[in-house]
């Protein structure tokens, strides 16, 4: 009878939690996520596929979680037939480690592979034969159905879809084709806030270079300051793919937390009195000369002429921009490519969504996520999104020392992405403080330039660090 | 110390590009705004009564009355194209 138990007992995951308790903190952290998505509400859209996507790669034994490599595409496996034998001569495997060089802290080398000789099943790693019965996989060229035969299909799905760069231009052309530029294009001379709040993304990459981080780490870390999380994942796949889960869970998180991040940073920075401004009656005062005879020619016209800008100035960026800019492209046309529209907003946006999220989520492996990186990571990436809504604040405030027409401040802060949310939140803030000051129309003209301009930001990280 | 100044210097091309792409896009803007305005002034919209097309015809103070119910609401933003009884 005990041996039966003993067996149903190996063959549950209850070993690997005693053995291994960090397990349950992702397992925990994964609760959380989905609680913050479904309960809060908080990006239920993507916050729900990440964090299912966490919980179900943190389960020993289940295969779902995406493989840790190293900056060169390796991943190092003991054989089975060598685990098995050891088993047979009487080792105790209670765990081992798939080495990756970033995990070089506390661990122990042993032929291409790092182990922690704390652990209690590494006794195995004794062995001199061991060397001899290390797999060595180069996972950037391995054929994908031997990446999905060897490491599971969630593997599969993120290097066939995430790794490749393929689903964040493809999500950019579902947000694209979701976006209005109407407001932007009424009010084109506020476009410009979608530059100041790229400040967060550049000033932490100082920072972010001083302490510990590599150039290229820093500039994944410091794109979370563009509140964009397909950029962020994309930036991070060029620059820093081992920071991939961390990154996106940090930037995603943010997003999340638009309604709390963006009011802080308005009230450690602005006044009553400039958030009073009341821009309608700015505008009456010092009215808009430009007319629009032709909105509709115009919506078309425009995506064509930014896609061309942005690839002459930062071709890095044309894959966000330019997708971005062709799912916009086809929503303006109208009925002609209503189809294309159709399936560019929905089916394909939803279904690159949900494989987006899961793969992603699956990267936060305990290996990958509970080390002092992520630590850093989080917080800088938090950094990187305040100074990104201080950055468009401030410029603001310069701009309306010299200008007779002044701008509400939280038409800056609204200068980072996170589209439309930053604007909803700025709304708030601005009703709360007059009732008749709606400035949703204002804050979405530099709300989608900064989706621009947190794209070209990232382009050109790419094009000096990659 | 290379970083710093490496990270110095990204901070000043990267910041002056998107400020010069944002720039190179108001002003293009602008200058496709003026040529639409000039060359292809808006199109002459369809004729057509919407309410007397719909399947089911409305009353046309009945419909008059929502069009301003929603103008009222949305301060004029929206309008009503199309009313129907379902």
């Amino acid at each position: 009878m005990g041996e039966i138990l003993e067996k149903i007992y190996g063959m549950t995951a209850l070993g690997n939690f005693v053995d291994n308790p960090s397990y349950l903190i992702m397992i925990l952290l994964a609760f959380f996520l989905l609680y913050l998505g479904i309960k809060k509400e908080y990006e239920p859209l993507l916050l729900v596929p990440i964090a299912f996507g966490v919980l179900i790669a943190n389960f020993p034994g289940g295969g779902m979680g995406v493989l840790a490599v190293n900056s060169v595409g390796e991943i190092f496996r003991i054989s089975n037939e060598f685990l098995n034998n050891g088993l047979d001569s009487g080792f105790q495997v209670l765990s081992f480690v798939e080495g990756t060089e970033e995990m070089k802290e506390g661990f122990v080398q042993l032929g291409k592979l790092w182990y922690d000789p704390a652990l209690e099943g590494n006794a195995i790693l004794q062995d001199a034969n061991l060397v001899n019965h290390i797999e060595v996989y180069d996972i950037w060229k391995m054929p994908l159905h031997d990446i999905a035969h060897e490491f599971g299909i969630m593997n599969y799905i993120y290097y066939a879809l995430i790794k490749s760069g393929l689903l964040p231009p493809i999500i950019f052309m579902g947000v694209g084709a979701l976006t209005d530029f109407g407001p932007m294009l009424r009010n084109l001379k506020l476009a410009i806030f979608g530059a100041g709040a790229q400040f967060g993304i550049f000033a932490v990459l100082i920072v972010a270079s001083q302490c510990g981080f590599d150039m290229k780490e820093a500039g994944s870390l410091a794109i979370i300051g563009g509140a964009d999380g397909p950029t962020a994942i994309f930036t991070t796949l060029k620059l820093a793919p081992a920071m991939l889960g961390p990154i996106a869970i940090a930037a995603y998180s943010y997003m999340a937390l638009v309604p709390v991040i963006v009011p802080l940073v308005v009230k450690l920075t602005c006044s009553e009195k400039e958030l009073k401004i009341n821009m309608k009656e700015q505008d009456k005062l010092y009215p808009n000369k430009q007319e629009f005879k032709n909105m509709r020619v115009l919506k078309i016209l425009f995506p064509i002429t930014v896609t061309t800008i942005v690839a002459i100035i930062v071709p890095d960026a044309v894959s966000l921009v330019g997708m971005l800019m062709f799912g916009n492209l086809i929503k303006e046309i109208g009925n002609n490519t209503s189809r294309l529209f159709n399936a560019a907003s929905n089916g394909i946006m939803n279904a690159a969504t949900i494989f987006l999220g899961l793969s992603v989520g699956a990267t936060m492996t305990v290996d990958a996520f509970l080390n002092l990186k992520t630590i850093g990571i989080v917080a800088g990436g938090f950094c990187a999104f305040g100074f990104s809504i201080f950055g468009g604040i401030m410029l603001v405030k310069i701009m309306n020392l010299f200008s007779k027409k002044k701008i509400n401040p939280l038409i800056g802060a609204t200068g980072l992405s996170a589209v439309p949310m930053a604007s909803r939140v700025a709304n708030d803030i601005a009703l709360k403080y007059d009732s008749r000051n709606h400035v949703l129309n204002y804050c979405m003209s530099s709300n989608v330039a900064g989706v621009i301009g947190s794209a070209v930001a990232a382009g050109i990280l790419i094009s000096f660090l990659g | 110390m290379d970083n710093f100044f490496m990270a110095l210097q990204l901070m000043g091309i990267g910041l002056a590009t998107v400020f010069s792409v944002l720039l190179l896009i108001i002003f293009l803007g602008n200058v496709l705004i003026k040529l639409i305005n000039k060359y292809a002034p808006e199109e002459e919209a369809p004729k057509s009564n919407a309410f007397s097309a719909a399947p089911n015809p409305v009353d046309a103070n009945v419909a008059q009355a929502i069009s301003m119910a929603i103008s009222k609401i949305t301060n004029g933003k929206s309008k009503a194209d199309k009313i129907e009884r379902i």
